[in-house]
């Protein structure tokens, strides 16, 4: 007898990610991110700089990491024809709000320490500050969720190997 | 546009790509010479084993002491060495698992070991590029 659909169905895979994926996403942002550098350094500093006295950084590092980090996970899904988890969604969801938040706080911490520290060319650092806090952002942002969802998922299959091997541990005595 | 000299990082990097990736393969061709081996490895051969992920390690603690070295402020500076480290330990944790899963006779798939090293040493290798060129503007506007 051959095995019933819906049993295939439930068989179907879940997705595994591994940081592979991500890993290769965040070479491009950074290619792209070191191109604009060298060959539009001052137009490429200026968006950004005004951006963030506008208040729109943290915002725009949102909508950037979140939909890179949805596209990137669909993509992985459709590639292994796997089931999105909650997990996943859960992770992805809330950790690039989280580190863009975070380290808006860091950078407004690192400017208030830029300022009241007595250095030369004041503007011009606090513009590299917000620079490099916005690169380090988007790597952050993309890089750490998957890193979490990586680590639970390989805790996830460590307990369930540890169950399925307890049991069978249990029975060993009484068929011995 | 950026000046000549803000592209010296890009002999900085041809030097770990010369010196890690290019020598290796090219001593492996010269030993197989001097042996009259038929041996004719391919870089994806000699580094199927994820010692890849070892360089990028290794070129991410580089870029972590030139950053610490750097006029950033605390906050940037930890945010940055942080996320290298991260980036450079997974990278090296490849190798790691290949070593540790072909010790054991655990089943190894030198395709994943290979393609996994390959893209987080070129994570590593493309945020230390970026970090480099933030370094080499920051240190213009400290120098000026």
């Amino acid at each position: 007898m051959s095995a019933p659909a819906p049993a295939l169905a439930e068989a179907r895979r879940t997705v595994t990610v591994r940081l592979a994926d991500a890993a290769i996403a965040i070479t491009y942002l950074s290619l792209v991110f070191g191109f604009l550098l060298v060959f539009f350094p001052i137009s490429f500093a200026q968006i950004i700089q005004n951006s963030w006295m506008k208040g729109n950084l943290t915002v725009a590092m949102m909508v950037i990491t979140l939909s890179i980090d949805a596209c990137l996970y669909v993509r992985i899904a459709y590639r292994l024809s796997a089931n999105p988890t909650v997990l996943a969604a859960l992770c992805l969801g809330s950790l690039p709000i989280i580190v863009a938040v975070g380290l808006s706080f860091c950078l407004q911490g690192a400017v208030d320490y830029t300022l009241s520290g007595d250095l030369p060319n004041l503007q011009a650092r606090i513009g590299e500050e917000i620079l490099a806090h916005t690169y380090l952002g988007l790597v952050a942002g993309i890089f750490l969720p998957f890193l979490a969802l990586r680590l639970l998922q390989q805790l996830k299959a460590a307990k369930s190997n540890r169950e399925t091997e307890s049991p069978s541990r249990k029975t060993a005595p009484a068929t011995s | 546009m950026a000046d000549s000299m803000s592209l010296k990082w890009l002999l900085w990097i041809s030097l770990y790509l010369i010196l890690g990736i290019f020598v290796p393969w090219a001593t492996s061709i010269a030993w197989a010479h001097q042996h009259n081996s038929n041996l004719r490895p391919r870089p994806k051969q000699l580094f199927e084993r994820g010692e890849l992920g070892l360089i990028g390690l290794v070129l991410g603690i580089s870029v972590i002491w030139d950053l610490l070295q750097s006029q950033y402020m605390p906050q940037t500076r930890a945010l940055g060495a942080v996320l290298l480290a991260v980036s450079g330990t997974m990278a090296g944790a490849v190798w790691i698992e290949t070593y540790c899963r072909e010790s054991n006779g655990v089943r190894l798939n030198p395709e994943r070991a290979w393609r996994d090293s390959r893209n987080l040493a070129f994570l590593v290798f493309s945020m230390a590029a970026v970090i480099e060129i933030l370094l080499d503007r920051f240190a213009k506007v400290a120098a000026s």
